[in-house]
C-alpha cells in the first residue's frame, strides 16, 4: 500500500514547510525510520523519516519549495505497486482512496492491457490507460471502463477549470501568475489565498541560462546580483514577526552603562572551571546568569502580553524561559533556556554553548525556540557600542548589549580605566512603565559591577 | 375652478336654510352640490374614453350611478374632516374638493398628479383636502379610519372620519373589528357602506343572509341606517345626523347608501351576473337627474341653468384633460423617491 | 452614565422616556396596561401615563395595524405591541398593503411613523403557534423598516430610534433576551437606525448574527478564541434598511463568514446577507464559501430537546466557525 510522504507539522502555529533536500532520490529503496529528506519550517531545520519501508517514488516537492503542512511530497510504494491517482491528496485523504490501493497491476503505460476498442476511445478521449482499473479477464482495461473514466471527467471539473477561492484568484490576478500548479491546501484541494501568497513567496526569478558561472562566493543571495527576490522560510517569519512587533507594540528603551571590572575578572576567574565543566564562561553566559538571576524579583519584565478579543491579557511568569539570540548567515535565531534561574553557572554555560552550536548547524527541536519569557541579543563581540532591540512578541521585553568600552570611570577620588557596557532595554510601554525598567536595570547594572550580589 | 371649489366646499356655512325639504341647505349650496355631481359624472365618462383610446394603462373602477352618496355624505362634512375611499373614489375625491387636472393628471401618470404618478386611479389622495386616500383593497380603509378616530380624539381636534366601503367590504373581518374598537373608544368614525349591489359578481343576496347591512351596527352597540343612496338628500340627512354625533363624542355610525353602478365592475367586465333590464331600471333613478327635477320644482333651478352647469362642467374637464396630456412624466431618477421618509 | 438593566427594562424606559418627551407617542396592544405586557415590558406605564395613552386593546390584531397606521399618518406618533410575534399574520394586509405603501402611493405625501413592538423566537417551550421568527417577512417589503436590538443598551437606543423614524418600524424583540442584563446609558438616547455594529473584533472570522444570535455568537467567540481562532462579531441591528459597509469591510478582512440567524434558514435574512456579501467588493476577499447557521425548515416543536436542536446552539456555532477556520469548510 503507498505510504505517503508529507510534510510534517512539527508545531502548533506551523503552516508551511519548505524542502531543503533530499537524502534519498527517485527510486531508492528506503527503510522504516531512514531520514528521507531534510526541511525547514519557520525557524527550524528538521529531518523527515521514512514511515514505511519500500520504494520511494513520486517525489513531487524540490529543494527551495515551500509546501502547506501535510502536503504530500511523495509516495513509499512496495515492489511493483503504481503511484496513487490524485495530484496532492492530503494523508487522511489518500488511506481513503481505495483505487490507490487497487492499482496493483504493473505501471509501465506500454505495459497496460488493455483491448483494441478500449485503446482506440482512450486515445481518443484523452484518457491515460495506465490510470484505469481495468474489468477485464487479467485486469484487461475494457470499452466499458474506458466509458465509465470518461463519464467521470465530464462529472469533474474541465481542464483549466481550477478550484480556488475568491481570494486566491484576486491574488493571483493581482500578481499576474497562473494558479495552474499551484498546490491546494483547501478542502478537496482548493487553492487557498496562503497557498497563492506561498507561491509568490517561493517564486524565484527564473532561472540563469545553465551552468553560467557566478563570481564571487557561492551563496542563495550573492548567485543572483540586483536580482529581487522574495523572502522565504526563516527570513520570511522573521520579517513577518519584526513588523508585528514594530506595529502593534508602543516600544520604550532605557539605557544603562554598567562598568564591567569586577565582572571581567569574574570571569577571567571562573572560566577554567567553566570549561573544566564542559562549556564557556562567555560574556553572554555571564549576562544570561545575572539577568535569569534577577528577573524572578521584576516578574513584570518575565511576562507575556497577549491580545484576547478586546482585552490584553498579562501572564506574569514565575519561570524565566531565557531567550539567547544567535546570529546566522540567514537571520537571527532564539534558543530558549526554559527553567534558566535554576541553572548553575555551569550548567547554563554548557546549555548555551550547546544550543548556540545546534542554532548554527540547523539542528534544533522546535521546543528549543518556543516559550521565551525574555531575550537578550548580544552583539558585544561587534564594533556596536550599543543599539535598541525590537521585543518579540508575547514577550514585554529585550535586553540589547553592546561591546565593552574601556572608558574612564569615576571611583570617587579619581579617574579608573574600566570596560564599560551599555546596555539597553526595550519594554513594552502597554505592560511596562518607565520605574519597573528602571529598577529592573539598577539591580542588573548593580550585579554586573558587584557580582558578589547574585549570591543574595 | 379652485376658487369655486373653495369657498363652496363648506355647505354648512352656506345660506340659512330655507326649508325642510331640502334638510336646510341653501339653493347655492344644492346647485354647488349638483354640480359636484355632474363634474364626477364628466370626469368618469372623460377618463373612460381616454381609456378605449389607450392613454391610460392599468385599470380603473367607474363610479358613475353613485354620484349621490358621494356628494350627499361628504356634503355633510367640514373641510377640514377625513374621508378614506375606496378603488371607486373618484366620486368622493371630487367631492371632497379635489382638482380635477390634478387627477386627471394622476390617471395619466403624470408627476403633476396627485400621486406623482405613482398610485394611479385607484389610490387618488388630496392629504390637503382631508382626503388620505382611496384603497385597492376592499375594506382596506376600514381599520385605517380607527387608527384616524384615535388620532382626532387624542389630540382633540374636532374633526370626524368618514370612511367609505362597498357591499363586499362588510363581509371582511377588518370591518368587524374596526366597528368593535370604534365603538368601545368612542372614536369619531362615520362608516359609510356604499351598497351597490354587487362585489364584483357576487350579489348582496347571494352573499349575506340579512335585508340592510345597516343591521350590522347593533352587534356593536351602535346606530345603523339605511337609506336610498341615489338620493341625495336621504344621504346627507343620515350623514349629518352621524357627522354630529360623532363630533360630540359620542361615538361612530354604520350607514348604508343602497345604490348601483351603471358600469362594469372594471373595464374588464362582461357583466354576466345581471341583466340590461336591471340597469336600466336603476338608470331610471339616476341620482343628478332626481336631485336636478326637486330643484327644478321647487324653482330654483331652470333646465337652461341645468345645461349651462353641464356645460360649465365638461369645459372643467377638457382644462383638465389639456392639463394632464401637457404634464411632464415622472423622471425615471426620482424612481424610489417616497418609500421611505 | 450607564448602569444594568435587563433587556425589557430598557424598553420599559425608552417607551417611558418617549412619551414623557412627545405627546404624540402613544402605546396599545393586547394586555399592554393593567396585566403589563404578556412578558411584563410595559409594566407600569399605565399608572404613569393613563388609560388614553396606554391602551388596552380587543384582540383584533387587524384593526390594531389599522390604528397603528392611520393614528401615524395623521400625526401621531404610536407604538402598538403584537404580542407574539406570530400574530403579526393576522396584521398582514394593514402592515403589507396599507402601513408600507401607503406613502409611496401617495406620492410621497404622508408619514406613517409608527413601532410595531413583538416579541419572537422559540426556547420558550411555547410551540409552534407561538415561537416564530418572520422578521424576513417584512425585510421583504419596502416601506417597512426592520429591527433586531440583541442587547439591553440596544434594545433601548433603537426603540428610541425607532420612534423617532418617520416610517413604519418593526421592531423584534426575544423572548429569551428579555431577562438579559447589560449596561444601558441612562437619559434620552437613540440610536439612530441602519447602523451596523462589529459587537467583538477578531481576524479569522466575520461572523454576521442577528438578536440572541448575536449573544451566542459571542459566547461562542470566546471558546474559540481560546483555540486561538478570533471571531468577529457583526451585529446589523437594522435588518432593513441594512448598513451593508461594515458587513463588506469585516469579510475583506477575514476572508471568511459564517451568518447565524434563529429564523428558518430557506427564504431567511441570511441569503440576503449571503448574496451581498457575494456581490460586493468583499467578493475578492472570500477564502472560503460562505456558510449559514440558521433554524432548521420546520415548525418550532414543542418537546425540549427537539425545540434545542431546531435553533442554531452556542456549540453549533463554535463547531461551523472552527471548520470554517480551519478546514475551509
Amino acid at each position: 500500500m503507498a505510504t505517503p510522504v508529507i510534510m510534517p507539522k512539527f508545531g502548533m502555529a506551523q503552516e508551511e514547510g519548505t524542502v531543503i533536500r533530499w537524502l534519498k532520490q527517485e527510486g531508492d529503496r528506503v527503510e522504516k525510520g531512514d531520514v528521507l529528506l531534510e526541511v525547514m519550517t519557520d525557524k527550524v531545520d528538521m529531518e523527515v523519516e521514512a514511515q514505511a519501508s519500500g520504494i520511494l517514488q513520486g517525489i513531487r516537492v524540490g529543494p527551495g519549495e515551500t509546501v502547506p503542512v501535510t502536503t504530500v511530497l511523495a509516495y513509499i510504494l512496495e515492489p511493483g505497486e503504481a503511484l496513487p491517482q490524485d495530484a496532492a491528496p492530503t494523508q487522511a485523504e489518500s488511506q481513503a482512496e481505495p483505487q490507490a490501493a487497487a492499482a496493483t497491476e504493473a505501471t509501465e503505460v506500454s505495459a497496460v492491457k488493455a483491448s483494441p476498442v478500449a485503446r482506440r476511445m482512450a486515445a481518443e478521449q484523452g484518457i491515460d490507460l495506465a490510470r484505469l482499473t481495468g474489468s477485464g479477464p487479467g485486469g484487461r482495461v475494457t470499452k466499458e471502463d474506458v466509458l465509465a473514466a470518461v463519464q467521470a471527467a465530464q462529472a469533474s471539473p474541465p481542464p483549466g477549470r481550477v478550484r480556488a477561492t475568491p481570494a486566491a484568484r484576486r491574488l493571483a490576478r493581482e500578481a499576474g501568475i497562473s494558479l495552474d500548479g499551484i498546490p491546494g491546501s483547501g478542502p478537496r484541494g482548493r487553492i487557498q489565498a496562503a497557498d497563492v501568497e506561498r507561491r509568490l513567496a517561493a517564486q524565484v526569478p527564473a532561472p540563469a541560462p545553465a551552468q553560467e558561472p557566478v563570481p564571487g562566493p557561492v551563496g542563495a543571495t550573492t548567485a543572483l546580483p540586483d536580482q529581487a527576490a522574495p523572502l522565504t522560510g526563516m527570513r520570511r517569519t522573521i520579517a513577518r514577526r519584526l513588523t508585528q512587533s514594530w506595529q502593534t507594540i508602543p516600544h520604550v528603551t532605557f539605557t544603562a552603562s554598567v562598568d564591567m571590572r569586577q565582572a571581567e575578572a569574574l570571569r577571567q576567574r571562573l572560566a577554567p572551571d567553566v570549561e573544566a565543566a564542559g562549556g564557556r564562561f562567555t560574556p553572554t553566559v555571564l549576562l544570561a546568569l545575572a539577568v535569569a538571576r534577577l528577573l524572578p524579583r521584576h516578574p513584570r519584565l518575565n511576562a507575556w502580553l497577549q491580545p484576547q478579543g478586546d482585552e490584553l491579557l498579562l501572564t506574569q511568569h514565575s519561570r524565566v524561559n531565557l531567550g539567547v539570540a544567535v546570529a546566522l548567515d540567514e537571520g537571527l535565531i532564539v534558543p530558549v533556556i526554559h527553567g534558566a534561574e535554576e541553572l548553575g553557572l555551569a550548567a547554563l554555560a554548557r546549555r548555551i554553548g550547546d544550543l548556540s552550536q545546534r542554532a548554527r548547524s540547523g539542528d534544533l527541536q522546535p521546543q528549543e525556540v518556543m516559550d521565551g519569557t525574555f531575550t537578550i541579543s548580544n552583539l558585544g563581540m561587534f564594533p556596536v557600542d550599543h543599539f535598541t532591540a525590537l521585543i518579540n512578541p508575547p514577550q514585554v521585553a529585550i535586553l540589547a548589549v553592546g561591546r565593552a568600552q574601556m572608558q574612564p570611570v569615576w571611583d570617587g577620588e579619581g579617574f579608573q580605566p574600566a570596560p564599560v557596557l551599555r546596555l539597553t532595554l526595550s519594554a513594552d510601554h502597554r505592560a511596562v512603565d518607565g520605574a519597573v525598567a528602571a529598577a529592573f536595570l539598577a539591580d542588573l547594572k548593580a550585579a554586573l559591577e558587584d557580582p558578589a550580589r547574585l549570591l543574595l | 375652478m379652485d376658487d369655486q371649489t373653495e369657498k363652496t366646499s363648506s355647505p354648512e356655512q352656506a345660506q340659512a336654510p330655507p326649508s325642510d325639504e331640502f334638510a336646510g341647505l341653501s339653493p347655492d349650496s344644492l346647485r354647488e352640490a349638483l354640480r359636484r355631481m355632474l363634474l364626477i359624472r364628466a370626469f368618469e365618462e372623460t377618463a373612460e374614453q381616454l381609456y378605449f383610446q389607450g392613454l391610460i394603462h392599468g385599470t380603473m373602477h367607474l363610479s358613475i350611478g353613485q354620484e349621490g352618496s358621494a356628494v350627499g355624505s361628504i356634503w355633510a362634512l367640514r373641510p377640514e374632516d377625513y374621508i378614506l375611499s375606496t378603488h371607486r373614489g373618484h366620486g368622493h375625491s371630487i367631492a371632497k374638493g379635489a382638482k380635477p387636472s390634478l387627477m386627471m393628471a394622476e390617471f395619466l401618470a403624470k408627476e403633476t398628479g396627485y400621486c406623482r404618478g405613482r398610485g394611479g386611479s385607484m389610490h387618488i389622495a388630496d392629504v390637503e383636502t382631508g382626503n388620505l386616500g382611496a384603497n385597492g383593497i376592499v375594506g382596506g380603509g376600514i381599520p385605517l379610519a380607527a387608527g384616524v378616530g384615535v388620532s382626532i380624539q387624542m389630540q382633540k381636534l374636532d374633526r370626524v372620519v368618514m370612511v367609505f366601503f362597498g357591499d363586499g367590504a362588510a363581509n371582511e373581518g377588518a370591518f368587524h373589528e374596526s366597528l368593535n374598537l370604534a365603538s368601545i373608544w368612542d372614536l369619531p368614525v362615520v362608516y359609510l357602506c356604499e351598497n351597490n349591489q354587487y362585489a364584483m359578481s357576487m350579489s348582496v343576496r347571494r352573499s349575506m343572509n340579512i335585508e340592510d347591512i345597516s343591521q350590522r351596527a347593533c352587534a356593536y352597540g351602535i346606530p345603523g341606517v339605511s337609506v336610498d343612496g341615489n338620493d341625495f338628500l336621504a344621504v346627507y340627512r343620515a350623514a349629518k345626523e352621524a357627522v354630529d354625533r360623532a363630533r360630540r363624542g359620542e361615538g361612530p355610525t354604520l350607514i348604508e347608501a343602497k345604490t348601483y353602478r351603471w358600469k362594469g365592475h372594471s373595464r374588464s367586465d362582461k357583466q354576466r351576473y345581471r341583466t340590461k333590464e336591471e340597469v336600466q331600471e336603476w338608470q331610471a333613478r339616476d341620482p343628478i337627474r332626481r336631485l336636478a327635477e326637486r330643484m327644478m320644482a321647487q324653482g330654483w333651478l331652470d333646465e337652461a341653468a341645468f345645461q349651462a352647469l353641464q356645460a360649465d362642467v365638461d369645459r372643467e374637464i377638457q382644462e383638465a384633460v389639456r392639463f394632464a396630456q401637457e404634464s411632464p412624466e415622472p423622471d425615471p431618477a426620482t424612481i424610489l423617491e417616497g418609500v421611505y421618509a | 452614565m450607564s448602569r444594568e438593566l435587563t433587556y425589557a427594562q430598557a424598553i420599559r424606559e425608552a417607551i417611558a422616556l418617549a412619551m414623557e418627551r412627545d405627546e404624540r407617542v402613544f402605546l396599545f396592544g393586547e394586555d399592554v396596561g393593567i396585566y403589563g405586557g404578556a412578558f411584563g415590558v410595559t409594566d407600569g406605564l399605565l399608572d404613569r401615563f393613563g388609560p388614553e395613552r396606554v391602551r388596552d386593546t380587543p384582540i383584533s390584531e387587524a384593526v390594531l395595524a389599522g390604528v397603528a397606521t392611520g393614528a401615524a399618518m395623521t400625526g401621531m406618533r404610536p407604538i402598538l405591541e403584537i404580542q407574539f410575534m406570530d400574530f403579526i399574520t393576522l396584521s398582514m394586509e394593514q402592515l403589507v398593503l396599507q402601513a408600507a405603501k401607503l406613502r409611496f402611493m401617495l406620492g410621497g405625501k404622508v408619514n406613517i411613523p409608527f413601532v410595531l413592538r413583538t416579541p419572537a423566537g422559540a426556547g420558550t417551550g411555547a410551540a409552534a403557534q407561538h415561537s416564530e421568527s418572520l422578521e424576513n417577512w417584512f425585510v421583504h417589503v419596502p416601506g417597512i423598516k426592520v429591527v433586531m436590538p440583541s442587547t439591553p443598551a440596544d434594545a433601548k437606543g433603537l426603540l428610541l430610534g425607532a420612534i423617532e423614524d418617520p416610517n413604519p418600524v418593526i421592531f423584534v424583540e426575544h423572548k429569551l433576551l428579555y431577562r438579559t442584563k447589560g449596561p444601558v446609558p441612562e437619559g434620552y438616547t437613540p440610536i439612530p437606525l441602519s447602523q451596523t455594529e462589529v459587537k467583538r473584533e477578531g481576524g479569522d472570522l466575520t461572523v454576521v448574527a442577528t438578536s440572541l444570535m448575536v449573544a451566542r455568537a459571542l459566547e461562542a467567540a470566546e471558546t474559540l478564541a481560546q483555540e486561538g481562532i478570533q471571531l468577529e462579531v457583526v451585529d446589523p441591528r437594522t435588518l432593513k434598511p441594512l448598513d451593508e459597509q461594515p458587513i463588506i469591510d469585516s469579510v475583506k478582512k477575514t476572508g471568511r463568514v459564517l451568518i447565524v440567524h434563529e429564523a428558518c434558514k430557506t427564504g431567511g435574512y441570511g441569503g440576503e446577507l449571503a448574496a451581498i456579501i457575494a456581490g460586493s467588493e468583499a467578493f475578492d476577499y472570500l477564502d472560503a464559501p460562505i456558510r449559514r447557521l440558521a433554524g432548521l425548515d420546520m415548525p418550532v416543536p414543542y418537546n425540549r430537546e427537539l425545540e434545542r436542536r431546531m435553533v442554531p446552539q452556542v456549540e453549533d456555532i463554535v463547531d461551523a466557525a472552527r471548520k470554517l477556520v480551519r478546514e475551509g469548510i
